[in-house]
């Protein structure tokens, strides 16, 4: 497949991804959309590897996932730090930074 | 004979451009539904259909090595803390109705996308050649390898900072989960 697919299917995702980020409230959700968009791009850097015959994509797409996963274990732990301070879970109901 | 072979590599290909289609509309699919769906439970098991079909699809691009990890690290280790969290706090449903925030930020992002889609319609950019084509990787002696070969030699200094990142992670979400903000002399009544 060349690479118009590559580029339509990762566009997409990303586009999802961006929407599910505005639109939900869930936090968790909206972490859940981060990820959309992150694995869109590593799809992007995989594909245009496989077609330039480089590694530099997946070694791209193999940090972005290690940023990916710290990203999550960090933003979770506060997630839940909001959580056991306030038994919420809209986003737009946290406004302020001190509990 | 020859015609016979020509056929066979075509229906290969034919093969191969199938299971791509379809894997990347599944994966589109599935992103769909974690939006879509109201229970944050409903959205996990989509992200992690998801994954997996990117997995596939790494595979397909002859990345097998970041198809492993992406199994291992995504669908394995990210989405079990996903599902571990949804467990503890409870997936509330949560009630979308439509609001003018809402349709704006989905115009917005429509605009990107038919951006996006133009962009993706340019003619061939310049082709870059790297020294990994199919073959180098075969004789190197698998994806593994030539990964490790270009990380620890071109790409070592990313690759420690990456270790540092985890290491900062770690510390940061211990300090985060062990010290409760309530004061001490409250917690001790």
């Amino acid at each position: 497949m060349g690479h118009q697919f590559v580029l339509l299917i990762s566009a997409t995702i990303f586009c999802v991804g961006a929407v599910g980020f505005l639109i939900r409230k869930n936090p968790l959700v909206m972490f859940m959309s981060v990820e959309l968009m992150l694995n869109s791009v590593n799809f992007l850097l995989i594909g245009y590897s496989s077609f330039q015959n480089s590694m530099d994509g997946q070694i791209f797409a193999l940090m972005i996932m290690t940023v990916a996963a710290a990203e999550v274990v960090v933003g979770l732990a506060i997630i839940l730090t909001i959580f056991r301070t306030r038994h919420d879970m809209d986003v737009d109901h946290i406004n302020t930074l001190k509990g | 004979m020859e015609g016979e072979t020509l056929f066979e590599f075509d229906f290969f290909e034919l093969t191969r451009a199938t299971v791509t289609t379809v894997v990347g509309l599944t994966a589109v699919l599935a992103s769909l539904g974690v939006i879509l769906c109201s229970s944050p439970i409903y959205c996990a098991l989509y992200l992690i259909g998801h994954m997996i079909c990117l997995a596939l699809l790494f595979l397909l691009y002859n990345a097998e090595f970041i198809a492993a990890v992406q199994i291992i690290v995504y669908a394995g280790a990210v989405m079990i803390l996903f599902l571990f969290i949804i467990a503890l706090l409870g997936g509330k449903k949560e009630i979308q109705e439509p609001s003018t925030e809402r349709s704006i930020s989905i115009i917005f992002v429509a605009t990107m996308l038919g951006e996006l889609f133009l962009s993706a319609t340019v003619g061939p950019t310049k082709p870059v050649e790297g020294e990994f084509d199919i073959q180098t990787v075969a004789e190197v002696g698998g994806s593994a390898k030539a990964i490790g070969l270009e990380l620890f030699s071109r790409h070592l200094v990313s690759f420690e900072l990456a270790s540092a990142l985890l290491l900062v992670a770690t510390v940061g979400i211990i300090c985060l989960s062990k010290f409760s903000y309530i004061p001490v002399r409250r917690r001790m009544k």
